[in-house]
């Protein structure tokens, strides 16, 4: 077939108008990485996290954050007009199935401000892709390799597992409506995530004279503990500190039955402040002997002031235009808030630096959350915007309270002790003081 | 002493509950020549079947019967129109595999879509708890060991004694000549998955009272030991099936407590290793499938 010059031009004519909208239209859409403004179109936040296999409890919590986030900053006629969404993207807690979910969620997603989640069980594969791409994170996991990050775009707002370890500890020592424990076991899973609560327990507890009676590290989703408990037992400790999440109600209602009936009380990590964890240790060995036995320790949250109620708010909204997120249930759990907090942030950062490049806005996350010098205290996204446009300097105190990044991008609020009541709310039953909280520290020979 | 004597017992019920799951599973493979890897979450769904009849208020173990009859259903179906009209193809073994974890993980997604990642547990008595010598076995327990006794003999009659049985045993052993010989080879099939399924069920809901509690989750990790026993015992053989059940059960179980538990499935496996060196074809293994059965 050949093609005239007339009807090439008209040709031409014809395809340059829908190609000139494709651009315009791509243009309009993408998102805009240049550095200068803040660009159109929506923005996504990444859940990179378990949301199935043995710690697919954790996914929900972070995505029901993250929805609570996405409904503050859109309600508040988003970043800069652009509204944000969030996508889940499973890890399956495994780092080979990680490294797929990361890579796949960076190259289909070039609107992508952030992600949350990163867990234990994949942040050690992850963090180096995301922070590669230039991706703010906000990771939740306590592995201690992250005590001393060099990527930039990592963020922590959680304690090192070894920190989760010295306040469990501190609880058995110091906590309220007990004695001094004397006979401490510690049953964690097998796991590196679990095992790296177990080294600085062990020489906090050698170094105050304190006896661990057994060690146990159990294989998470065995089909029972029978003998484990058998050999627990012979121990006669006073005492379980642990973790073992997916395990611990067949393992606790294992020594319920060999125990003639009797529970041990046990003292769980922050992770164990959690619906599922709660609901599988009740209905192994009824809500009686939980509420009996159960303590924990948790981050110092505030759950209070406007930042708190801003965020119950998103939540309950969220519950109800997500149906089956069941976001409420996630209402003061320490990992939800933060990651809300985290997101809150990031979006603050976009603002303050008008622009969606992740390199020019990277740096003002921890700028937004410690403050500087004179920085107007805002509690909420709509409250930052408003203070930014004004030409404020701000520091966000969001739902979890204050913020303090070191210069690892590290937080840390300090711990409470916990129970949950009979709804598996978390209830404060005490805290920890500095010289407590030091005195074990120092034991255990630091973070 | 007494920690070994409690151990052995323990190491029992972990053995009855392998023993029903796994001497389906090598069925299906010896006579079927189909390694179901979907057969793991076949028992999950099976025992949350179980679990929404338990929270009607009908007896876990009345239940049972409703998971025998949903594995039997699901496993029919499964093989009906998915795994058999691919091997009317051709497709070869790996396929078939691949196919059946793609079954596998199809199950597992959509289970998780309905009853979500939490964990669910039977509302069971437990019973009175047994003592003797360090030996501690509640009520509910010493029922599972049973049911699995009476499963075990029931195969066991099936196959020596039934004509069901030697139309079983002759397709596995050669179904081109059984066909010819006469015998409704497909109706065999359709039969064994029928109850192989129906013993899934049955493995599903003790697996789920064993370990007090489960989730979608668990289908995975089961699948390995059941496997593990199968392949000790000789793939394909019922009886082979039954004793790598035996071993593993016990040897998880006395590892746990002769050194750390963290040691236990390394032991268990590391003796799977040993006999495979040693024997490959399994324990029980003479001659194609179901060759042992006689």
């Amino acid at each position: 077939m050949s093609v005239n010059g007339g009807s090439w031009r008209r040709l031409t004519a014809r395809a340059a108008m829908p190609v000139l909208a494709i651009l315009v239209l791509a243009g309009c859409g993408g998102s805009s990485s240049t550095g200068g403004g803040l660009g159109s179109g929506p923005l996504l936040v990444g859940v990179l996290a378990p949301f199935s296999g043995a710690d697919a409890s954790f996914g929900p919590r972070y995505l029901a954050g993250c929805y609570a986030a996405s409904l503050s900053i859109n309600g508040a006629g988003g970043i800069g007009g652009r509204q944000v969404s969030c996508q889940q993207f499973d890890t399956k807690g495994e780092p080979a199935d990680a490294v797929p979910a990361a890579n796949s969620m960076i190259a289909g997603n070039s609107n992508l401000m952030g992600v949350v989640g990163c867990t234990s069980d994949e942040a050690s594969t992850v963090v180096p892709i995301l922070d590669r791409s230039h991706i703010p994170m906000f990771c939740m996991t306590g592995q201690s390799e992250f005590n001393k990050s060099t990527a930039k775009y990592f963020h922590r707002l959680v304690p090192a597992d070894s920190y989760d370890a010295y306040a469990m500890i501190g609880s058995a020592l110091f906590g309220p409506n007990h004695a001094p424990y004397k006979r401490i076991a510690l049953v964690f899973g097998d796991d590196i995530g679990s095992q790296t609560f177990v080294g600085p327990a062990v020489a906090a507890l050698t170094k105050l004279g304190v006896t661990v009676a057994i060690n146990q590290a159990i294989h998470l989703g065995a089909a029972s503990y029978r003998t484990e408990v058998a050999k627990l037992l012979q121990a006669t400790p006073d005492v379980i500190l642990t973790e073992t999440i997916g395990s611990a109600g067949t393992y606790m209602k294992e020594v319920k039955q060999q125990n003639g009936g009797k529970v041990i009380p046990f003292i769980g990590t922050s992770a164990t402040i959690d619906p599922v964890w709660f609901k599988q240790v009740v209905d192994a060995i009824g809500l009686p002997d939980f509420l009996a036995n159960y303590t924990a320790v948790d981050l110092k949250l505030t759950l209070q002031g406007a930042g708190y109620d801003e965020f119950v708010s998103q939540l309950t909204a969220a519950d109800a235009k997500y149906p089956g997120s069941n976001a409420l249930t996630y209402k003061g759990k320490s990992p939800t808030v933060h990651l809300y907090d985290g997101i809150i942030m990031t979006a603050l950062a976009m603002v303050a630096a008008n622009s969606s490049d992740p390199v020019v806005y990277n740096p003002k996350i921890i700028e937004i959350a410690n403050g500087v010098s004179g920085a107007t205290v805002v509690n909420t996204f709509k409250d930052g915007v408003a203070a930014l446009k004004a030409g404020k300097a701000i520091r966000y105190v969001g739902a979890a309270g204050e913020n303090n990044f070191n210069q690892y991008n590290n937080s840390q609020q300090g711990y409470n002790l916990v129970t949950m009541d009979k709804d598996g709310n978390e209830v404060v039953i005490g805290s920890l003081t500095e010289a407590q909280t030091q005195q074990v520290i120092d034991a255990g020979g630091g973070a | 002493m007494e920690l070994y004597v409690a151990a052995l017992g323990f190491g029992l019920i972990s053995a009855s509950v392998i023993a029903i799951a796994a001497v389906g599973f090598t069925m299906q493979f010896g006579i079927t020549n189909m390694i179901n890897l979907a057969y793991g979450e076949v028992m999950i769904v099976c025992a949350y079947v179980t679990w929404y009849v338990n929270q009607l208020g009908i007896n876990a173990w009345t239940a049972l019967i409703g998971a025998a009859i949903a594995g039997a259903a699901l496993s029919f179906v499964l093989n009906r129109f998915l795994y058999a009209p691919f091997q009317r193809k051709g497709t070869n073994l790996i396929g078939m595999v691949i196919i059946s974890l793609a079954a596998s993980l199809m199950l597992a997604n959509v289970l998780l879509g309905i009853v979500g990642y939490g964990t669910a547990a039977y509302e069971v008595d437990q019973g009175g708890l047994l003592r003797w010598n360090g030996l501690v076995l509640t009520a509910a327990q010493i029922a599972i060991i049973v049911i699995a006794l009476l499963l075990m003999l029931a195969i066991h009659g099936l196959l020596r004694y039934t004509r069901l049985g030697k139309a079983m045993r002759a397709t596995a052993a050669n179904p081109t000549l059984a066909r010819n010989c006469g015998i409704p080879t497909q109706r065999v099939i359709d039969v064994v998955w029928l109850i192989t399924g129906g013993l899934c069920g049955v493995a599903g809901v003790v697996a789920g009272m064993n370990s007090e509690n489960f989730s979608v989750a668990s289908g995975a990790g089961y699948l390995i030991t059941i496997i593990a026993a199968a392949v000790l015992g000789g793939a394909g053989q019922p009886y082979g099936a039954m004793i790598g059940a035996l071993i593993i059960g016990l040897v998880t179980e006395l590892s746990a407590a002769a050194i750390a538990p963290e040691y236990k499935e390394v032991v268990a496996f590391g003796i799977l290793v040993l006999v495979m060196v040693l024997r490959p074809q399994g324990l029980l293994a003479k001659r194609g499938a179901l060759a042992a059965a006689g």
